[in-house]
């Protein structure tokens, strides 16, 4: 849920409730003022009648009004004196219908005789007033909302927009392109620290990026020039020639080694390259391109190996490093090279939404652990790190990759999303 | 040809001067930024063998004043940095070739010998060894006056063999050349068994002697002793 819509959701709710609630004691009070007002009439209508019978000794005619009626009777018995205000309905003469009002049975003394009076004053007018007041009550209440939502709809919109901005930059930020963040101008405090923290967060990774870069480049330098003495050294010792075949042996296998060596770290850089998205080559290739000239290269270890090499390509282009392909292909097929039975299958397929590689093997068992680094089965002479840096390639491009068998066969599947 | 050598560690560039000198070849050597940035405004060479980081410069640097002056010296980068954007700047300023460490003498030697063919472009396109002719440019190879017909590969392998004439070449460096060490390889080589043993057939009937023999079934060694 956004931000704003939640907001507005509690800010109207609320503001709902408490106009209601606010509306009612108004409602209440303009009543209760109202009543005051018509109880204080008849009062003063009573105190008229008192002077009026003290002075002249006699009741005063029992008039009716427009909204007020007198009417005099006897009690029944002797009653005390009584003062009573109630709500009550009562018959216009005028209108010939029945209309709320406000009635006060009191008594007089009469030549000590006691009367009891009835005033009744019309209600309808301050109804009519209390209607009118709850009516713009409810205007106000409803022109109150819609600008709350109209505030909320645009003012928040925009008072939001930096913040969105500042996301879409943290978004297309990448730090191998070494670029800064835009401040995005604004007045909000907020924002502005926001904008500084973001500013702050991807100069400490632009520097944390440099000096990675600069550790892999010491590494791989430091590491590589000894390999690099020991392999001229070696080239330079076979040139003396003079040695014999059992020397010549332990040679080969030192080249041997060397080479295992070199061909380790480069790949354990590589993975550490991979995975920091230091690569960025990025350019749009075609996979059959790529397949068909992987294909020729491996030609004489097909050849050697008398292995039957199919192909089922339709073009397939895909933006990705030239060279993480190149070194995605050369694992699949070093792959099915190396766990192949002499004489045996391989397929390669290539439809729009998936790259299959398949070939006949030597074990059928499934090996859970096979995307792993160092993970490999024991008769595997490879380093156990093909699999690991082609999945982390296919990571890198949202690619997933897959392995299954089924008859003998393995699959390796690459789904190209 | 005349080489430069400006690599900091000496053990390497020991072996490489070594690998070079022989057969003409004059090979100097410097070890820093100084003496390296001296020789070169003194001196022509063939190709400059130029290792990237040295103890008191950069070296694509050196390479920037090389052009700057517009001298016409080949240049081999050889450095220990394998990415992408080294080599891409690298060849951007100019450099011929650019070679990742460790690498395999015969490699070197190749990739210079090449290097220094196409600055002697005129007319010197033409690999010879004893009465076999290698045209580089037109990818024709002749033994006396009979043209033998080499594959890409043969062909190749070949003229890796002439570079690296009189040396001990492994199997290792040979499929490393031919098919890139971007190729992981098994640790079996024999499949280039195949392509020696073609190229072999192939110039002993056109008539040449045979140069070509297997040592200690490390690698092979072309020579006429």
């Amino acid at each position: 849920m956004k931000l704003s819509t939640r907001y507005n959701r509690v800010n109207i709710l609320t503001s709902i409730v408490v106009l209601i609630i606010t509306g009612i004691i108004y409602y209440l009070f303009i009543h209760l003022i109202l009543t005051n007002k018509l109880d204080k009439d008849l009062a003063v209508e009573e105190n008229e009648i008192r002077q009026y019978t003290r002075t002249y000794k006699k009741l005063p005619l029992p008039a009716t009004y427009l909204d007020q009626q007198v009417s005099y009777r006897r009690p029944k018995s002797n009653t005390d004196d009584i003062r009573e205000f109630s709500y009550t309905t009562y018959l216009n003469p005028k209108e010939n219908e029945q209309e709320p009002g406000r009635r006060l049975v009191t008594t007089v003394n009469l030549n000590d005789k006691t009367i009891i009076v009835t005033i009744t004053k019309s209600r309808v007018e301050s109804e009519d007033l209390v209607r009118i007041i709850l009516l713009i009550t409810l205007a106000v209440m409803i022109f109150l909302l819609i600008t709350l939502l109209l505030i909320n709809r645009f003012v928040l919109n925009r008072l939001w927009k930096p913040f969105y901005a500042i996301l879409h930059h943290m978004k297309a930020f990448e730090v191998t392109k070494m670029e800064h963040i835009i401040e995005e101008p604004t007045r909000i405090d907020e924002f502005n620290e926001l904008n500084k923290s973001v500013n702050a967060m991807a100069e400490k990774v632009r520097q944390d990026y440099k000096e990675l870069k600069s550790f892999t480049d010491n590494a791989s330098h430091e590491m590589m020039t000894p390999l690099a003495v020991i392999n001229s050294k070696l080239d330079s010792l076979l040139q003396t020639e003079s040695f014999t075949e059992q020397q010549g042996a332990l040679l080969e296998d030192i080249y041997q080694a060397t080479g295992r060596l070199s061909r380790l770290h480069q790949s354990l850089l590589l993975l550490a390259k991979i995975e920091n998205n230091l690569i960025s080559d990025t350019q749009e290739i075609d996979f059959k391109d790529m397949i068909e000239l992987k294909t020729r290269q491996f030609q004489e270890l097909f050849e050697r190996d008398k292995l039957n090499v199919s192909l089922h390509l339709s073009s397939r282009k895909v933006n990705m490093s030239r060279y993480l392909a190149d070194i995605l292909l050369n694992n699949l097929f070093s792959n099915a090279v190396r766990h192949n039975i002499a004489g045996g299958k391989i397929t390669v397929s290539l439809s729009a939404d998936r790259l299959t590689v398949s070939n006949t093997g030597k074990t059928s068992h499934l090996q859970n652990r096979m995307f792993d680094r160092f993970s490999k089965s024991t008769e595997s002479e490879g380093m156990g790190l093909g699999l690991a840096i082609s999945k982390q390639i296919c990571n890198l491009y949202g690619f997933d990759i897959e392995y299954s068998n089924s008859d003998g066969m393995h699959f390796f599947e690459i789904i190209l999303n | 040809m005349k080489i430069l050598v400006i690599e900091d560690e000496p053990a390497l560039y020991e072996s490489i001067l070594d690998y070079f000198t022989g057969e003409g070849n004059i090979c100097e050597h410097a070890v820093n930024f100084a003496s390296a940035s001296e020789k070169i405004s003194l001196y022509n060479y063939d190709c400059i063998l130029l290792d990237l980081g040295l103890p008191d410069g950069e070296g694509l640097e050196l390479l920037t004043n090389l052009k700057n002056s517009k001298k016409k010296d080949g240049v081999l980068i050889i450095s220990a940095r394998h990415s992408l954007d080294d080599r891409l700047a690298g060849l951007d300023l100019g450099a011929d070739d650019y070679l990742v460490k460790p690498f395999h003498l015969s490699e070197l030697k190749a990739r210079v010998s090449a290097i220094v063919r196409r600055k002697n472009f005129d007319g010197n396109n033409i690999i010879t060894f004893n009465d076999i002719n290698v045209d580089v440019v037109a990818m024709k190879t002749t033994v006396g006056k009979t043209e033998v017909g080499l594959t890409k590969k043969e062909f190749d392998l070949l003229v890796y063999f002439l570079s690296n004439r009189n040396k001990v070449v492994t199997k290792n460096a040979m499929a490393e050349h031919l098919w890139g060490d971007e190729m992981d390889l098994s640790d079996d080589f024999d499949f280039i068994y195949t392509h020696v043993k073609n190229l072999k057939k192939k110039l002993s009937e056109g008539g040449a002697k045979d140069y070509l023999r297997s040592v200690y079934g490390i690698g092979y060694k072309f020579s006429d002793q």
